[in-house]
C-alpha cells in the first residue's frame, strides 16, 4: 500500500498557467481573502517523539468545500513512521502520504530527508480552522564534543488548495498548479494551487540529546573494565561450585 | 482415589484459570486499543499481522519493514488476516501455558509432588510479566515452548523429539544456538575408568573427551536437529531468498543497535559506531560472553535445565543489545532451577527486588532521555553497568546455592 502512495504521490505534472481568473468565479476566495489566511507551526511534547502541528486560520469566511494541501520535507534528522500513520489514520483520521521509504531505526548521519503530504482537517473546536498533526521521532546523531544537543530544523511547508465547485484558480497570478491526490484516502488526482506562505515563516527547530564524545575514553575504559569484573567473578563462582 | 482426583484437580484448575486470565487480558486489550490512546498491543504483534498480510497475497513477508523473524512466524499466523486478528495472541497465550505444562513434566520428572511442582509452575502461570508479554501479542512464549519441550524430551531421553524442537528452536531464534555445545556434552559417552584419572597425560585426557563425542546418540540428535534447522533454511531460502537470511539471521548476530538499551555496551558502542576502533569493541564485548558460555557449558551439562538458565541469562546479560523482552528467555527457565536452590525465601525475594531496583533505576534516565529530551546518557550508562553488577551479583548467589543433586520432595498423600 505504501508503494501505492509512493508512486500515485509523486508530482505529475506541474502546469504554470498565465491567465488569471477574475474574481467572481473564486467563491469569495478573493486576494484579500488570501493576504488573511494565517499559518502557525508548532512542535508539541519533548524528546525524541513529538508532533508537527500545522494551523491554518481561515477565517469564518472560508468556504466548506475548501482544502489544503501541506508540501512537507523532513530533514534526515526525524522521520516519520508510516506504519504509525497508517494506524493513525483509523484512529484519528490523519491524513498523511509519503513518498519516500523510509528506514526507522537508522541514525541520522545514515538516513536521508524525506516529504510527505499532508491534508490538514477541519478543527470542529474552532471553526475556520484547519490542523494537521503529524508524529515526528528524533534520530540518533553522531556524539559531539559540544553542548551535548543537536538543533533539528524544519523547513516551512508548501501550501496548496483547492475548493470544490469553484473556479480552478484563485486569485493569484500567475498560480503554480500541481496534479496531486485529493486526499489521504481518495487516490485520484486533482488540481492543487499554490499559495504563497508569508515571508515572516520561520524554520522551526528541535534539539535533541546526543552522546558526548570527550567522554569516549572513561566511558570505553570504565565499560570493559566493569564487564570483565564480572566475567571474573561469575567464572569464579562457576569454577568453585560446578564442575561436579 | 480420592487425593488423586484432588491434585488433577488443581493442577487442571491451576492451568485452566491461568489460561483464562491470559484470555481475558487479550479481549481487555482489544477494548483497550479501540478506547485508549495507549495502545494494548505490542508493536511486534502489527508487525506479524503485516508480514502475514503479505504472505497472504503471495508476496515475501520481508515487504513489511523491520519484520525479522522466521517466514515460518508470519505462517503461523495467517489466520490474523483470515479468521481473527486475535489469533496470534489466543496462539501464543497458549504457547504460554503449554511451556508450563512441559515445566511441571520436567519438575514432576525430577521426582516432586504435584502440588509442589504446581507451585513451582504458578510462578511462571500467574507471572504478570509472562501474562503481559504473551496477551499483548508478544512471540517469546513460542520459544519457551520449544525450548522447554527440548529440555522436557532430554529429561526422558527422547532424542529425536527433543532434537526435534531444538532444531526448531533455532530456526525461530537464534539465542538457543548457545544451547549446542551443552547438549553435546550432555550426550557425550563418559568415561568409565575413574582410578589413576590423574596420572593420565593431557593430550591423551582431550582425545578421550573428544572420542567421547562420537556416540551414536549424539549423532542422532545433531544430524536430526540440524537437518530440521537446514531444511527450514533451505526451504524459506528458495522461497524468499537472501533476504531471508539477512533479516532473520545476519541482522541479529551483526546488529549494530545503537539506541538505548539495557546493555551494558550500548554508550560506548554508540559513541565508538563510526571510530575504527569499533570492530576490536565489538569483539571485546563479545569475549566475556563466550567465555563464561564455555566455562557454564563445561561446568554443568550434567544438569541441562541450568545450564540452560545460566547460559541465557549470561547471553542476554552480557549481549550488546539487551531489551526487556530478552529477560524473558530465562526467566520461563527460572521454575526449573528454583527447587534446586538453597537459599531462604528472604533472600530469594531480596534477589528479586534487586533485579527489579536495577531495571527502574535504569528505567528513570531512560524515560528522561526518550521523553523528555534530556542528556541523560551517562546516567543511563552507569544504570546499564549497575544491571550488570546486579545480574551479576544474582548469579553468582544462584551458582553457589545451586545442589546439583535431586532435592525429592515426593510426598505421600493417602
Amino acid at each position: 500500500m505504501v508503494t501505492k502512495v509512493f508512486l500515485c504521490a509523486i508530482f505529475l505534472v506541474v502546469e504554470i498557467y498565465g491567465v488569471a481568473k477574475t474574481e467572481e468565479d473564486n467563491c469569495d476566495l478573493s486576494g484579500e481573502w488570501l493576504e488573511s489566511l494565517k499559518v502557525t507551526r508548532d512542535i508539541w511534547k519533548m524528546g525524541f517523539h513529538r508532533e508537527l502541528v500545522t494551523t491554518m486560520e481561515c477565517g469564518r469566511q472560508s468556504p466548506e468545500k475548501l482544502h489544503a494541501l501541506l508540501v512537507q520535507n523532513l530533514p534526515r534528522g526525524v522521520f516519520v513512521d508510516p506504519y504509525q500513520l497508517a494506524s493513525l489514520q483509523q484512529d484519528t483520521g490523519l491524513q498523511a502520504l509519503l513518498h519516500s521509504k523510509v528506514d526507522l531505526e537508522a541514525p541520522a548521519y545514515e538516513s536521508n530527508g524525506l516529504s510527505m503530504f499532508v491534508y490538514p482537517k477541519r478543527d470542529p473546536g474552532r471553526p475556520g480552522h484547519l490542523q494537521a498533526v503529524v508524529p515526528i521521532h528524533g534520530r540518533y546523531h553522531r556524539p559531539s564534543s559540544g553542548q551535548g544537543w543537536e538543533r533539528i530544523e524544519i523547513e516551512p511547508p508548501r501550501l496548496f488548495l483547492r475548493a470544490n465547485g469553484c473556479a480552478q484558480h484563485l486569485a493569484v497570478a500567475p498560480p503554480v498548479l500541481m496534479d496531486a491526490p485529493c486526499s489521504g484516502h481518495n487516490m485520484s488526482m486533482c488540481k492543487w494551487m499554490e499559495v504563497q506562505l508569508p515571508q515572516d515563516q520561520r524554520h522551526i527547530s528541535l534539539e535533541l540529546p546526543v552522546g558526548d564524545w570527550s567522554l569516549a575514553v572513561p566511558v570505553c575504559g570504565g565499560t570493559l573494565l566493569v564487564t570483565l569484573l564480572c566475567c571474573v567473578l561469575i567464572a569464579n563462582a562457576i569454577q568453585r561450585h560446578g564442575f561436579q | 482415589m480420592d487425593w488423586m482426583m484432588a491434585t488433577f484437580f488443581r493442577k487442571w484448575s491451576l492451568f485452566t484459570f491461568a489460561f483464562f486470565v491470559r484470555v481475558v487480558l487479550v479481549v481487555f486489550g482489544v477494548y483497550q486499543d479501540k478506547t485508549m490512546i495507549v495502545k494494548y498491543t505490542d508493536i511486534d504483534y502489527h508487525v506479524f499481522t503485516d508480514a502475514s498480510q503479505f504472505i497472504t497475497e503471495g508476496a515475501s513477508p520481508y515487504r513489511r519493514a523491520t519484520y525479522r523473524y522466521t517466514p515460518l512466524l508470519a505462517w503461523l499466523l495467517t489466520p490474523n488476516v483470515f479468521l481473527t486478528p486475535v489469533f496470534g495472541k489466543l496462539l501464543f497465550v497458549t504457547c504460554d501455558v503449554v511451556s508450563s505444562y512441559f515445566m511441571y513434566n520436567i519438575l514432576r520428572a525430577r521426582g516432586m509432588s504435584c502440588q509442589a511442582a504446581c507451585g513451582y509452575c504458578s510462578l511462571w502461570l500467574l507471572n504478570p510479566l509472562s501474562m503481559g508479554v504473551s496477551s499483548r501479542g508478544n512471540a517469546e512464549s513460542l520459544l519457551a515452548v520449544l525450548v522447554l519441550s527440548t529440555l522436557s524430551c532430554m529429561e526422558r531421553r527422547h532424542l529425536a523429539k527433543a532434537a526435534f524442537f531444538y532444531g526448531l528452536s533455532v530456526h525461530m531464534k537464534i539465542y538457543p544456538v548457545t544451547y549446542a555445545l551443552p547438549l553435546a556434552l550432555s550426550l557425550r559417552t563418559r568415561d568409565k575408568v575413574s582410578t589413576g584419572e590423574t596420572k593420565i597425560p593431557m593430550g591423551r585426557r582431550m582425545a578421550r573427551f573428544l572420542l567421547g563425542l562420537l556416540n551414536r546418540d549424539l549423532l542422532q540428535f545433531f544430524s536430526i536437529a540440524g537437518g530440521v534447522f537446514c531444511g527450514l533454511t533451505l526451504l524459506f531460502y528458495h522461497m524468499y531468498g537472501w533476504e531471508f537470511l539477512q533479516e532473520t539471521y545476519l541482522y541479529h548476530l551483526t546488529r549494530r543497535d545503537i539506541r538505548h538499551n539495557f546493555s551494558p555496551y550500548f554508550y560506548m558502542l554508540y559513541l565508538m559506531a563510526e571510530s575504527s576502533w569499533s570492530l576490536a569493541l565489538g569483539l571485546a564485548a563479545f569475549l566475556p560472553q563466550l567465555a563464561l558460555l564455555l566455562l557454564a557449558s563445561l561446568a554443568f551439562h550434567s544438569d541441562l535445565a541450568f545450564c540452560c538458565f545460566l547460559h541465557t541469562a549470561i547471553f542476554v546479560s552480557f549481549n550488546k543489545v539487551c531489551t526487556s523482552q530478552y529477560f524473558l528467555w530465562y526467566l520461563c527457565l527460572l521454575p526449573l532451577v528454583l527447587p534446586r536452590l538453597t537459599l531462604s525465601l528472604k533472600q530469594g525475594l531480596g534477589l528479586l527486588v534487586l533485579w527489579f531496583a536495577g531495571q527502574g533505576i535504569w528505567l528513570a534516565p531512560a524515560y528522561y532521555l526518550e521523553f523528555e529530551g534530556q542528556n541523560t546518557f551517562v546516567l543511563i550508562w552507569l544504570a546499564g553497568l549497575l544491571f550488570l553488577a546486579i545480574n551479576t551479583f544474582i548469579l553468582v548467589q544462584i551458582i553457589s546455592h545451586y545442589k546439583q543433586e535431586d532435592i525429592r520432595h515426593i510426598q505421600k498423600l493417602d
